[in-house]
């Protein structure tokens, strides 16, 4: 968090010469992120966002604003675009349906495809590549479950490879700063 | 109909257990049959962090593997629950549908749109019914306080579980818990996430979401938690240590699952049938109140 802090600095003044002024319409170019257009920056996404309260610097208000603004690198570099808990509040409560976790989706996307994507996600697509969960199989469970009288587990990952490959998440490669 | 397709996920059948099982034998003690396809995966939710596609076609296949079988399916996890439900819902649109199909042929599967899927609870609450449920309880749990945990994905997005709960102010699993003849407390964070999907990229900012809840019970004087979610089981007991250690506390709160407490009050033995031995924190003092 603290590394994070110091890449990702708010407050400096935002520089217009360095704006991608075409980053807002690429996002919104994909259907998650359409709700983008709807948003007045009421900030009722950050109130409710159990990530801001412990940690204020995480602002879905501020991550849109700086979108539609087209800080494109600050963006998509951010290490803080992978903090969002899942948790859909913003979406839940936002009086405008932007659907901030959506569009949170795309930028996360995006950012993995230009070598963002944080090594823990990147290795948990690889593993269920290859076990069809994201977990690869220990001995202590396989032994835990006949104890218990549970059916064993059965590995069909094979599926998977086959339909997901094609999107090209077995390429993605982890970013470099990550642990 | 009382046939369900058991849609594990990845983490109960081998981190969990006690979830499982506890969760057979509360449906069994029902004649809610659960069927295992051996050929589900994981639901797709945490691929959706890097290709949204991925994520859906994840989702979509499972949900075609259960189809294929005419079930509906049952799930333990609120976060497949989450993953599922949503994928249902933007599968609706027929080019979306369409597409996603495309690939599936590749594995000789089709998604019609003909699934349900509903978690546990869910399926206890609206199948047999809290009425029912009060009506088969042959062990005393009334000395037991408890403070109830949802889980995010159980209740969001709204749109994804036909207005079944109101997100911010939830109220099956309070009534299941009354059902099962405990007493569920009110508290001011209960509807705080756990973290868990934050927690493999920053550990820090889980173990900050899990310390303002376990801070919160601290002076509640609660027997345990009760939820209804393995991640969240993970991240409230055994994260419970790591809290300690980082921030100097000595929590010790047992952490149960929903199935394990109903299975308690329906009469079920407490080790062999719902695992209770299994628990990092350990409910000796819970077994000893229920005799």
């Amino acid at each position: 968090m603290d590394e994070a802090k110091k890449t990702f600095e708010f407050k400096k003044p935002v520089s217009t010469s360095k704006l991608d002024p075409n980053f807002k319409s690429e996002v919104l170019s994909h259907s998650g992120a359409q709700g983008l257009n709807a948003c007045f920056s009421c900030g009722t996404c950050s109130a409710g966002c159990p990530i801001h309260e412990v940690f204020p610097d995480y602002s879905p208000k501020k991550l849109a604003k700086m979108v539609r603004l087209g800080m494109k690198k600050e963006v998509l570099s951010s290490p803080y675009i992978w903090y969002c808990a899942t948790c859909r509040n913003c979406v839940e409560r936002c009086p405008q349906n932007v659907r901030f976790f959506s569009i949170l989706n795309v930028l996360k996307n995006m950012a993995a495809k230009e070598g963002y994507a944080p090594a823990a996600w990147v290795e948990q697509a690889k593993q269920v590549i290859k076990t069809g969960i994201v977990f690869a199989s220990e001995d202590s469970w396989v032994k835990k479950r006949e104890e218990l009288s549970l059916p064993s587990l059965k590995e069909h990952e094979e599926k998977i490879r086959k339909i997901i490959e094609q999107t090209g998440i077995d390429k993605i490669k982890p970013r470099v700063d990550s642990e | 109909m009382n046939k369900y397709a058991l849609f594990l996920g990845c983490t109960t059948p081998v981190k969990v257990p006690q979830y499982e099982l506890a969760s057979r034998w509360v449906c069994g003690y029902f004649g809610i049959e659960l069927i295992d396809i051996e050929e589900f995966t994981c639901c797709g939710i945490n691929q959706v962090n890097l290709s949204i596609e991925a994520g859906l076609l994840m989702a979509a296949m499972n949900l075609a593997l259960a189809e294929a079988k005419e079930l509906d399916i049952l799930t333990l996890c609120a976060a497949c629950t989450g993953a599922l439900a949503e994928a249902i819902e933007r599968l609706k649109d027929k080019v979306t549908r369409d597409s996603v199909n495309e690939t599936l042929r590749k594995v000789d599967l089709e998604y019609k749109g003909n699934v349900r899927v509903r978690h546990i609870s869910r399926v206890l609450y609206e199948d047999i019914g809290i009425e029912k449920i009060k009506k088969e309880v042959k062990r005393d749990l009334s000395g037991f306080r408890v403070a109830p945990h949802y889980g995010c994905h159980y209740l969001k997005p709204k749109s994804a579980f036909e207005g079944f709960e109101e997100p911010d102010n939830p109220k099956t699993l309070h009534q299941l818990i009354v059902a099962a003849g405990a007493n569920p407390i009110g508290y001011e964070t209960f509807n705080l996430c756990c973290g868990g999907k934050v927690s493999p990229v920053s550990s820090d900012l889980a173990l900050l979401l899990i310390e303002r809840k376990l801070d919160d019970l601290a002076d509640k004087e609660i027997d345990a938690m009760v939820l209804q979610c393995q991640t969240c089981y993970l991240m409230y007991s055994d994260q419970q240590k790591e809290i300690n250690e980082t921030y100097g506390k000595e929590y010790n709160l047992p952490v149960l699952l929903y199935p394990q407490l109903l299975g308690l009050a329906l009469g079920a033995n407490p080790v062999k049938e719902l695992g209770l031995d299994l628990h990092r924190i350990s409910p000796d003092k819970i077994l000893v109140k229920v005799g």
